[in-house]
């Protein structure tokens, strides 16, 4: 009995809150209209929680500028990013502007969504020397442009200073690795590496067995991965942007990823590949970083809030080492597409100029969220980790020495997943370099074929 | 192999004792008890699958037109997107999962159905998995099965054994997979086994006692007979939910390591939403279908072969 | 003690059903191996959600740099207050809560018409639309929501309640065929006598197969519950303002690419786990209860 009175009371009280939300919050239930009045809102989409909190920021100023526009911000988990915006643009209701990543950059440009610039550009008189090269280069095609840039980020080498003044070894700034295993890397990457006894794996002593800390962390990734070694050889994942096949059969690939997968493993010197998640994908290097179980990270710059708040020790970052190409970092950075079935493309424009301004791209480097892609406003950034107490500059000196483009293409998110796929097995070893590369050419190819 | 014919379980249509117009009322009213759930889905489920079965046939990325490409989906699934490895890995898992999954739940069900002390919380903590989202599971079984710092290793660190790389281990991923979802959907299925225990009234096993039936021979006569409609709905559903298992193999692996776990819906997850090639999607939707349907039919036929008296 | 007539046949509960007649030897060693393997089903199930129980109070850095067995060194609220401060999660459960009463209500009912029908009645085409019913089960939904949310758009539709709602509130296959299989258990003489005595079939389903059924459909109403409140994909695809968000899909905008903030994914999951605990906890005793009380074995 008290227990059907109970229910009874239950199912009042879930009526009851029903209706006041019903009531309270002003629910949609009618089709949604857009903007009232003379006001006009723009939707913006992102993906990120941690910046968006900039972006308010920014946007705050913007909409001081500019009464009569207003700036929704829709936030969309990023693993679902791509495909909402596809579907939503196919029925109309994509946002205005949005955060377009490389991966998917080509196809959005092929399928037309994104709008060609160049001509604001032009009547806008926006000049477009104050951006690295690359960025613009990275977002244009046949002469469009699909975004002003708004920020860059190279992959650098975070490190343990707790640990290095506890073994004693200081980073020498220019180490050189070859394909052969010979030059300072790999010899510094030995030095760096501690059994749990303290032998390090120079010594004759160590015990590959039980390695307490290995000198460095990577992973199965083109971009933070062996992208970077890949890129040191003159490689590349195709050959020239929208081209629809892949260059994975070259040397200069092989040589890359062995150079990771066989030479640094069979050393012992790198956490092994089944260490760092189920395709070797790096989903725990953060983790181990923390946790002293690697000395340095490979990783791109927006990590840094992340470690910031997970560290105890020190941080410092050391550039790549030198390949027998050079130095090269992948480069990448994000624009704002603008929709181009939008209802407002003048409004858009305004804030699509604005987000690529040097006050808003200000705002954000100064708040220490990404590096702004205005050359000048760069300082901003690294005065506000060294605030922190992270020197940044080896991200810095990358970006200005020689960079690779992030590939473009149609289809490049889907074939970039199915290349790390593929190249799994190889960093597990459980497959040898070159079959794991052949299936991932095969693949690849296949990918970009079908979104071209 | 006529789909009704192996639809038993279900009364035979009897047309005594019955006026016409009775019967018409009778017709009316049945339809009328059916009519909102048929509008939801024939609207909300049979048209979309009829439309991603015309789907099949054709080319599209979403936003390209249609092109019509008749039946080379259904070669180039096989041919380039390793579909024929997908439903292996899957037949796999469903292997692997159902019938511990359905021991699980229903040794839980028989082990928590009293009013003892303490079991109803037992229930609420074996359902518990169930409640929970993926996205916050998939940290957890990172703290676990981390291969460095996770909790199973350092456990068994402790009695000196190295514990393997859990899930970069192409032997050990897939039971991995199928461990997290027995763990999540063991006492989801348990509540299925109990409602059925509910419904064996008391005065059966009293009767049984009486004419001096042990416990093991009440369970064969009575409980597992009388919970056949639980346990054909727990399997049936398993194994349809099994053979599209996408959350916790996208969440632990996403497929790897190599294609070890991709098992088909995350293939064809991948295909639709990352290749945009909606149309090979479709195609690898149909075959998923079809194999399923078989697998459901089979079960179906089992159970009607042993259908007793008891099944209405 | 007299009312304890739910009689499963393990040890554990043969024994305490006598334990008001005879005292059985050994008894008290049966009821500790029972507890013992009580206790081993409890460690499995809910050590995860303790090691996410002690997550959702510490900071980030902790999270990342400590066993997650470790509870928090200084347990801090911090992580909700974001949540409900700097997002709008209060906003996020409101809707999930709108939204999910009205599916399941929606979805019981109309399921146990539909599974009320096909156990009990007769009507032509039923076997046929039965397999219809269970054949959409079979059918992977990743694909199919591409044409849904086209229809959804043609119609209108998208970014509204309507939009999450309806595509499960006209009942669903699997509550339909969860009842059928229950209702099929129920005598036909109960019908028939009912049917004899000049009921309707409306009143026969309320009446007489709602009060002997209570355990599935509370079964049945707390999967609607449970499923519509952790939907996901759905209400992600066919909304796109943040003011129609709903739990999942405010809980997933919490990590990125660029960071994962697992403190806050955490409390979040512990905010929308605790209403779905809490019904559990009140509704699992209709479960389980005594049979005596629905008056099937009169």
């Amino acid at each position: 009995m008290k227990g059907r009175l109970r229910g009874r009371a239950l199912a009042r009280a879930v009526v009851a809150s029903v209706a006041l939300v019903l009531l309270a919050g002003c629910a949609d239930w009618g089709v949604n209209t857009g903007g009232s009045g003379g006001k006009v809102t723009l939707t913006y989409a992102l993906w990120d929680a941690h910046e968006q909190i900039g972006y308010q920021a920014s946007i705050a100023e913007f909409e001081k500028l500019h009464p009569d526009i207003q700036v929704n911000i829709e936030n969309i988990p990023y693993n679902s990013y791509e495909q909402k915006i596809t579907a939503e643009y196919i029925t109309n209701q994509a946002p205005d502007l949005f955060w377009v990543n490389t991966p998917w950059l080509g196809t959005f440009v092929k399928d037309g969504i994104l709008t060609n610039l160049a001509p604001k550009i032009k009547a806008s008189h926006i000049d477009m020397s104050q951006y690295y090269p690359q960025l613009v280069t990275m977002h244009s095609r046949n002469g469009a442009i699909y975004g002003l840039p708004k920020d860059w980020d190279t992959i650098a080498l975070y490190y343990n200073k707790a640990y290095f003044k506890k073994i004693g070894l200081t980073i020498p700034a220019n180490l050189s690795w070859n394909t052969d295993g010979t030059g300072s890397f790999v010899t510094f990457l030995k030095q760096a590496t501690t059994d749990t006894s303290g032998h390090n794996a120079l010594s004759p002593q160590f015990n590959p067995g039980h390695v307490a800390t290995y000198a460095l962390g990577t992973y199965n990734d083109p971009q933070s991965g062996w992208g970077d070694y890949v890129a040191e050889l003159g490689g590349k994942v195709i050959p020239y942007p929208y081209a629809s096949t892949t260059s994975l059969d070259t040397p200069a690939f092989k040589q890359g990823l062995s150079f990771l997968t066989s030479t640094l493993t069979n050393d012992h010197v790198i956490a092994p590949g089944s260490e760092t998640g189920p395709n070797a994908n790096g989903n725990n290097l953060l983790t181990l970083f923390t946790e002293g179980q690697i000395a340095m990270w490979q990783a791109g710059d927006w990590n840094t809030t992340a470690l910031k708040t997970a560290v105890k020790f020190p941080v410092g970052v050391a550039p790549l080492p030198i390949g027998p190409a050079g130095r090269v970092s992948i480069f990448n950075g994000l624009i704002d597409g603008l929709n181009s079935k939008t209802k407002y493309p003048k409004q858009a424009w305004e804030l699509e100029q604005w987000l690529g301004s040097a006050k808003s791209e200000a705002i954000l480097g100064s708040g220490g969220y990404v590096w702004p892609a205005i050359k000048s406003l760069d300082p901003l950034f690294q005065q506000y980790w060294a605030k922190q107490g992270i020197d940044m500059s080896a991200f810095l000196t990358e970006a200005r020495g020689k960079v690779a483009n992030f590939p473009v293409s149609s289809g490049m998110g889907a074939a970039l997943l199915q290349i790390d796929n593929d190249l799994g097995p190889a960093w597990l070893g459980s497959a040898s370099v070159s079959s794991a590369v052949n299936q991932a050419g095969k693949d690849g190819n296949y990918a970009l074929k079908t979104g071209n | 192999m006529s789909v009704a014919a192996v639809t038993t379980g279900l009364g035979k249509p009897k047309s005594s004792e019955a006026t016409p117009a009775a019967d018409r009322r009778r017709i009316r009213t049945a339809f009328a008890f059916l009519a909102p759930s048929l509008v939801g889905v024939v609207l909300f489920l049979v048209i979309p699958v009829i439309l991603v079965i015309i789907l099949s046939l054709t080319q599209w990325n979403l936003l390209t037109p249609l092109k019509w490409v008749g039946f080379s989906n259904y070669a180039n699934i096989f041919k380039y997107d390793a579909f024929g490895h997908s439903l292996l890995v899957t037949a796999y898992y469903v292997v692997l999962n159902i019938p511990i999954q359905t021991v699980v739940a229903l040794g839980l069900a028989l082990l928590l159905n009293n009013k003892l002390r303490g079991s109803a919380f037992v229930r609420i903590v074996a359902v518990l998995p169930f409640l929970a989202t993926p996205v916050a599971m998939s940290v957890v079984w990172t703290w676990f099965f981390d291969p460095t710092n996770g909790i199973v290793n350092q456990l068994l660190g402790h009695i000196g054994i190295a514990g393997p790389a859990w899930l970069s281990d192409a032997a050990t991923a897939m039971p991995i997979v199928a461990f997290a979802n027995i763990w999540q959907y063991a006492g989801y299925n348990m509540l299925f086994f109990l409602a059925g225990l509910q419904a064996i009234p008391p005065s059966m096993y009293e009767a049984a006692s009486l004419d001096g039936a042990g416990k093991l021979s009440q369970f064969r006569r009575i409980t597992l007979p009388l919970l056949r409609p639980a346990l054909l709905f727990v399997l049936v559903t398993g194994v349809i939910g099994s053979f599209q298992v996408f959350d916790t193999a996208f969440v632990l692996t996403n497929g790897g390591p190599g294609n070890a776990t991709t098992v088909a819906n995350l293939n064809i997850y991948n295909t639709a939403f990352q290749g945009f090639r909606i149309g090979e999607a479709s195609a690898m939707s149909v075959i998923l279908f079809l194999v399923i349907l078989v697998v459901t039919v089979l079960q179906f036929t089992y159970f009607n072969r042993r259908t007793t008296y008891e099944m209405v | 003690m007299a009312s304890v007539t739910t009689v499963a046949p393990t040890a554990a509960t043969k024994s305490a059903s006598k334990s008001g007649k005879t005292s059985v030897p050994g008894r008290g060693l049966r009821l500790t191996g029972y507890y013992l393997i009580l206790l081993i089903i409890v460690i499995v199930f809910i050590t995860p959600y303790l090691f996410s129980l002690f997550a959702a109070f510490k900071p980030l850095g902790d999270i990342l740099g400590q066993s997650p067995a470790r509870p928090p060194t200084s347990p801090t609220w911090a992580n909700f207050r974001q949540i409900f401060t700097q997002d709008d999660f209060g906003r996020y459960l409101a809707n999930t809560l709108l939204v999910t009463v009205i599916l399941t209500i929606g979805q019981v009912t109309f399921s146990m018409m539909g599974a009320y029908a096909f156990a009990k009645m007769e009507f032509p085409g039923r076997d046929a639309l039965f397999w219809m019913y269970l054949a959409t089960l079979m059918v992977p939904n990743v694909v199919t929501l591409v044409p849904l949310y086209v229809m959804f758009a043609k119609a209108g539709l998208l970014n509204t309640y309507w939009a999450i709602l309806l595509p499960y509130t006209l009942g669903v296959p699997q509550a339909v065929f969860l009842m059928r299989q229950n209702f099929m258990t129920i005598p036909k003489e109960v019908m028939e006598a009912a049917r004899l005595d000049g009921c309707s079939e409306s009143r026969i389903l309320w009446r007489i197969v709602v009060p002997i059924s209570k355990p599935i459909i509370i079964t049945a109403t707390l999967l609607a519950f449970v499923f519509g409140w952790n939907n996901f994909l759905w209400p992600l695809i066919v909304t796109n303002s943040n003011s129609l968000n709903v739990l999942s899909v405010g809980t997933a905008n919490l990590n990125s690419n660029f960071a994962d903030q697992w403190n806050l994914v955490l409390a979040a999951s512990l905010v929308a786990l605790i209403p779905m605990v809490i019904l559990f906890a009140i509704f699992q005793k209709y479960i389980v209860r005594s049979i005596s009380l629905t008056g099937i074995n009169r």
